[in-house]
């Protein structure tokens, strides 16, 4: 596809080099307001696009195994090296482990500022049985990525394609919010972005976090009532800005269950290659043909 | 958002589709935004990004966190993944301290009452006009009546330390966390055994254990066979992290899961089997469980030896309790004739048929490594949860699988020790004297407490859900060197609690905070309320205290790993508004008690002594691990056995110590809160496991597993009274007086050793309520509403989330008029906001969808709940299949929440259940006064 999505990086220092450089001026400005303001000249500025993959995180070797997060990690550091199309991303949700707990839903609005009424990754309740034989199971649902996107050839203004590596992205300023793309989508991953904004329903004050800019797409878009993402489409983007920099989906990182996996599915010693080929790994309405990429394991 | 219904197995794939229209948007109808508090554009002048490792306390699970911080705003909240705890994860409600931080419904200023208690009406005031008005207050009254009439409660126990410090110093014995108002009889047998508290499955991964090779390495592996957990939703009370994923991944890994509770909870989703028990029958079960393996076990058949008799090696005493068990297996119960602790009475009264209990004690005896848990809302809500939490702890005990790699773990005795010094015990062994009777008496701060010396005296954790009463009659001593000492409570300081919605009756609450003397003062003079949001409790101070927030303060976690774990609780960013934190808080008040001459708060003591926050907590640290070196593989090889552990992993590691022969210690160089900064926050020293052998982690007088309680022991040709109750019981004998609390059962003193009493208001097991069956035909039992407990409701992210058919959405349309917390208290800003239909979730009653058909009930009917006792409640059902028959369940804290400071909660405090308002304030179990809140039964009238 010709048009690629830049993702623009405003890439953070190691965790470990932020540590040790502000550290000490940080803490003690908080401790002792008096010195507050000579704070703010240490604080570097952020650091500029093009700063390397985020650290491991260093964890004793493990005796019997490895943690997921740390095995993940390196299969993303080993699909960063190849060319973006011979990446193929893919999240694997396992049902057995996930609780239903909802931490993957609040990271992923936490982690990409979304406006009240928009959830890229819901939880699904799914109840049957009269009592006392009843079972219940959650199903999270992102955007499934689809190998064939039922919801790409219906924009007519193209603002919405898939990208080389398998993420199916928007273009928010040439969006023009028609939501043919909503109808086409079989699982309604796709929103519309009314305009709302919590402090709309706190006393009116804003609400800081929400005037932060939104790392989607590596845009640093601030959301306003009369600019883009606001009168666009909206969807799960696997993360996109925090892959292209190394680390995990919000979502995945964030998990209770451990139930959410993700990796690069042309990788064979993925772990996503490893648990997408288990025979008790299924994909939602196999029969459209929408190839998903996100798989689950019952 | 998340849309919880019904669907059959051919919908399943259509539903993943469904639209998300459940999570339909409000509808503001007013203005926008406004500009920049000069604060908040300060905030924001921090340029740059940066990390910062801390931990939670959006809940007491408190899990370690990695925050992002941009141009000084909070941007994003993950888990700390070296934190072994929570191993990156974190829940919904984590990444929600977002949202609380820039709440506008935290209390900003400090207020000063301007109404009547009750009335919410405040004035803004400065700190300096607070700090002396309390300052003033406190030593008025300290010298009227004495410190004893004050009382600082802390609400949990993080972060209470600084507060702890300044009142033991001000001479008062009453500093005090919530631990008897949560579940205090579900902790009575670990503690009465081990002199522990929790036991927990051993499923935290990962854990680091030393290796052959004397390296230490990160153990992944699942060992437990099987989980039984009664009355214990982990994966909704996330109190314990590491079982939400370590359930599900100990199952993956050959593990059964068995789930005893009323209700189909999260958990019980994920289980083997669920068995919807009858509540408040607990102890029955285990009972019957325990009398099945000693009548079954075969030393010489392996299909039946439960019986792991290695357990003789470590503990003493079984011989009198199993004799004392037994002596009840030829009594037969009064109400269903059965003799006691057989099948077919436990089934009587469990409702669970008779063989699946023989299968559960077969499964239990036979299944190894195994776990029994117990929990909250399910033991520790009971009158009677000690026996059960005794029976519980016994049946993991002989079966072997205390300390044994994927068995059971007390927690308590495992995890880092903390505080030390600041937690100002020292302050309490001071002699002081006071007038009783006449007579001039000498003894220790700690002999005035109103529990210990006063009611309650098996109380380890203070009984907040007795203060209403003691409010209005104030205290007498009944034991101790004061006995006879009466005085009046005069002050009451709340902090990060809010008893009015939590600490047993709301109504009793109300009426003590607002009860007058006959001259129409207050009876509690001054009330204190210091928080971060305004909760009900609040509405009934005379002083707010804003305190910082969770991610604007410093202090350590507090949690129940597998192994010693500590992490760091950092200065995320600056505390917002006027807010301070724990240890400005206490300070400022401090000076001011010293400026006015308080002569028990002296400055060698506070700002001399920990001039800075980071020194306090550095005191705190000294004394972690503090657990001894112990168990199998052993944690340091390099050093002694059984001497106890202090200082950093690394000094211990590497044999940068020095070893104290006499006291048995080992002393690396201390933690510090810089050492926990350069080291991703957290210190994890290794696991090991059989730490009950030789003594170990154990901390009974004997050093072993007690089944005795009160005994005697020869020692040097003198005769000892030894075991947890006897204390106790020496101090019954000598003041010749019973506590009121036992009495009650018609004991004269604490049992040696196994003991059984009925829980009441259970008209299935209690003879004296039997009468109310046909009347009163439900039982109601709370459930916990985990995103959304009592203080974070508020938080949009969360109020949203649906949970267990106990908080859903099943909202009416409603035009609010907001509500912010502003300089005169609770204010209405005259904006107007319309909740659609549907939108937002609520506290509701789960009942069983048979039960409500038959009263012609429908889902979204609003009820009545109605006590013998004529308390009442209100509610909308929520007819489903996911309780049992005559079983309702309301969220804990989560309806009738009457604090505009709760958001848009708030409005729908008509439409939405509080249990509390059905509890009986009487009804305070007998040992430790813990309200039994689990122990209600209703009738139920539609009202709409
Ligand atoms: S991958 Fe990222 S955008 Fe997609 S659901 Fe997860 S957190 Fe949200
Ligand atoms: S965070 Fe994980 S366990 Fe929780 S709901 Fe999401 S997928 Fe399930
Ligand atoms: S479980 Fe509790 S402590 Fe842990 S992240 Fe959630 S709210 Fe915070």
């Amino acid at each position: 596809m010709a048009q690629e999505t830049q993702t623009r990086i405003r890439a953070l220092a190691t965790r470990r080099a932020f540590l040790t450089r502000f550290a000490s001026g940080i803490f003690a400005s908080l401790i002792v307001p008096a010195v507050a303001s000579g704070v703010l000249d240490q604080v570097e500025a952020a650091p500029q696009e093009g700063a390397g993959p985020a650290p491991m995180p260093e964890l004793p070797e493990g005796m019997n195994g490895q943690h997921p997060i740390e095995r993940m990690l390196q299969d993303l550091q080993r699909a960063l090296q190849k060319p973006v199309d011979q990446r193929r991303w893919a999240m694997v949700i396992d049902l057995r482990k996930c609780v239903g707990c909802y931490a993957c839903t609040v990271a992923c609005i936490a982690e990409n500022k979304l406006p009240p009424g928009i959830a890229y990754r819901p939880v699904i309740t799914e109840t049957r049985g009269t009592y006392p034989n009843v079972s219940r199971r959650f199903i999270p649902r992102p955007c499934m990525q689809c190998e064939n996107p039922p919801c790409v050839p219906v924009c007519p203004v193209r603002a919405t394609w898939k990208r080389p590596d398998g993420i199916v992205v928007i273009n928010y300023d040439q969006c023009i919010g028609c939501r043919y793309c909503i109808t086409a989508c079989p699982y309604a991953a796709r929103s519309f972005d009314s305009g709302y904004f919590y402090s709309d329903f706190e006393g009116g004050l804003p609400q800081p976090y929400e005037s932060l800019p939104s790392p989607e797409y590596g845009e640093n878009r601030v959301r306003r009532k009369d600019t883009s993402p606001v009168g666009n489409v909206r969807k799960c983007h696997f993360c996109l800005h925090r892959i292209e920099r190394g680390q995990l989906p919000a979502c995945v990182l964030s998990c209770m269950g451990r139930a959410t996996y993700f990796g690069d599915l042309n990788d064979p010693q993925s772990l996503v290659s490893e648990l997408a080929s288990r025979p008790n790994a299924f994909r939602l309405k196999e029969e459209l043909g929408t190839e998903p990429k996100v798989f689950y394991l019952v | 958002m998340i849309a919880t219904r019904k669907v059959s197995r051919r919908d399943f794939l259509k539903i993943a589709g469904a639209s998300a229209g459940g999570l339909a948007a409000m509808a503001a109808l007013g203005s926008g935004f406004r500009t920049l508090s000069a604060h908040e554009a300060q905030q924001q002048q921090e340029a740059g990004s940066r990390v910062v490792y801390t931990a939670c306390v959006m809940c007491p699970a408190e899990c370690g966190l990695e925050v992002h911080v941009e141009n000084g705003v909070v941007s994003r909240i993950y888990g700390n993944i070296h934190v072994p705890y929570n191993s990156g994860t974190v829940c919904a409600k984590g990444i929600s301290g977002l949202q609380l931080v820039y709440s506008v419904n935290r209390i900003k200023y400090p207020m000063i009452r301007v109404g009547e208690r009750g009335e919410g009406r405040f004035k803004r005031v400065t700190w300096e006009e607070a700090l002396d008005y309390i300052a003033t207050k406190l030593i008025e009254i300290k010298q009227k009546y004495g410190p004893e009439s004050v009382i600082m409660d802390c609400g949990d126990v993080t972060d209470r330390d600084p507060y702890y410090y300044l009142f033991r110093a001000f001479g008062t014995p009453h500093t005090v966390e919530h631990g008897s108002i949560c579940d205090t009889p579900r902790r009575h047998g670990p503690k009465l055994m081990f002199g522990g508290k929790r036991i927990e499955p051993d499923i935290m991964r990962p854990v680091l254990v030393r290796q052959p090779d004397g390296s230490l390495k990160n153990d992944y592996s699942y060992r437990t066979r099987l989980i039984i957990y009664v009355g214990w939703n982990p994966f909704t009370a996330t109190r314990i992290n590491y079982e939400s994923r370590g359930t599900v991944e100990a199952r993956l890994a050959g593990a059964r899961i068995i789930v005893i509770d009323p209700a189909f909870s999260n958990t019980a989703t994920k289980a083997d089997r669920w068995i919807p028990i009858r509540p408040g029958t607990d102890a029955d079960l285990f009972a019957a469980m325990l009398r099945y393996i000693l009548e079954n076990h075969r030393d010489d058949d392996p299909f039946r030896r439960y019986i792991d008799w290695s357990f003789k090696e470590y503990s003493q005493g079984w011989e009198e309790f199993e004799a004392a068990f037994r002596s009840w297996w030829d009594k037969k119960d009064p109400l269903n004739g059965l003799p006691y602790f057989s099948l077919e009475w436990a089934a009587d009264r469990t409702g669970i048929d008779a063989a699946t209990i023989a299968e559960l004690a077969h499964t239990f005896g036979i299944t190894k490594p195994a776990a029994l848990v117990w929990g909250m809302n399910g033991i520790g809500h009971h009158y009677n949860g000690y026996v059960a939490s005794i029976l519980g702890t016994a049946l993991n005990v002989i079966t072997g699988n205390m300390e044994v790699p994927g068995g059971a773990i007390d927690t308590e005795l495992v995890k880092s020790s903390k505080g030390g010094k600041t937690s100002g015990g020292d302050f309490l062994k001071r002699e002081v004297t006071r007038i009783v009777n006449g007579r001039e008496v000498k003894g220790k701060i700690e002999e005035l407490h109103m529990d210990g010396y006063g009611d309650w005296p098996a109380a380890w954790d203070d009984v907040v859900g007795d203060y209403p009463r003691r409010f209005i009659e104030g205290v007498t001593l009944r034991y101790g060197p004061f006995r006879g000492h009466h005085y009046p409570i005069k002050a009451y300081f709340i902090r990060t609690g809010n008893p009015v919605i939590t600490g047993s009756n709301t109504q009793k609450w109300i009426e003590a905070l607002t009860a007058k003397d006959e001259s129409g003062n207050y009876k509690v003079e001054l009330v204190v309320y210091i928080d971060t949001v305004f909760l009900e409790t609040g509405l009934y101070a005379d002083v707010i205290l804003p305190e910082a927030s969770s991610l604007e303060r410093m202090s350590l976690s507090d949690i129940y790993p597998v192994h010693p774990v500590l992490y760091l609780r950092d200065f995320v960013i600056r505390p917002l508004y006027e807010s301070k934190t724990p240890y400005e808080i206490c300070w400022a008040l401090a000076r001011k008690l010293y400026e006015k001459g308080d002569p028990d708060i002296q400055p060698k003591d506070f700002w001399e002594k920990y001039p800075t926050e980071e020194d306090f907590w550095n005191e705190a640290l000294k004394v972690a691990p503090g657990r001894p070196n112990t168990g199998e593989p052993l944690p340091y090889p390099n050093l002694p056995k059984g001497y106890k552990l202090l200082g950093t992993p690394d000094s211990l590691e590497a044999g940068r110590v020095q070893i104290d022969d006499e006291k048995k210690e080992i002393r690396g160089e201390p933690l510090t809160v810089q050492w926990l900064r350069e080291h991703h926050g957290v210190a994890i020293w290794p696991m090991s496991w059989k730490r009950f052998h030789g003594g170990g982690v154990l901390q009974t007088d004997s050093k072993k597993v007690e089944f005795v309680w009160d005994y005697t022991v020869e020692k040097d040709g003198k005769i000892e009274r030894k075991g947890r109750y006897s204390k106790y019981n020496k101090l019954i004998e000598e003041a010749g007086e019973t506590p009121p609390g036992i009495a009650r059962l018609g004991w004269q003193k604490y049992p040696a050793t196994f003991y059984w009493f009925e829980t009441r208001w259970n008209p299935y097991t209690n003879p004296d309520y039997a009468k109310y069956r046909e009347e009163y035909p439900f039982q109601v039992i709370s459930g916990r509403v985990h995103h959304a407990m009592s203080g974070t409701q508020m938080v949009d992210w969360l109020g949203r989330l649906p949970t267990e058919d106990l908080w859903a959405p099943l909202n009416d349309e409603r035009i609010v008029e907001e509500v912010i917390i502003g300089e005169n208290g609770p204010t209405p800003t005259g904006r107007r906001v319309r909740i659609p239909r549907g939108t937002w979730s609520i506290g509701v009653i789960q009942m069983n969808r048979a039960d409500g058909e038959r009263l012609g009930l429908k889902t979204g009917d609003l009820v009545e709940l109605e006590t013998p006792q004529g308390f009442k409640t209100r509610g909308k059902v929520y007819l489903v299949e996911t309780i049992r028959p005559g079983v309702l369940r309301v969220p804990l804290g989560g309806g009738g929440r009457f604090s505009p400071g709760l958001g848009k909660t708030y409005v729908f405090h008509d439409i939405t259940p509080n249990h509390n308002a059905l509890v009986d304030p009487e009804n305070l179990s007998p040992i430790m006064g813990q309200p039994a809140y689990g122990d209600v039964i209703v009738k139920i009238r539609k009202i709409g």
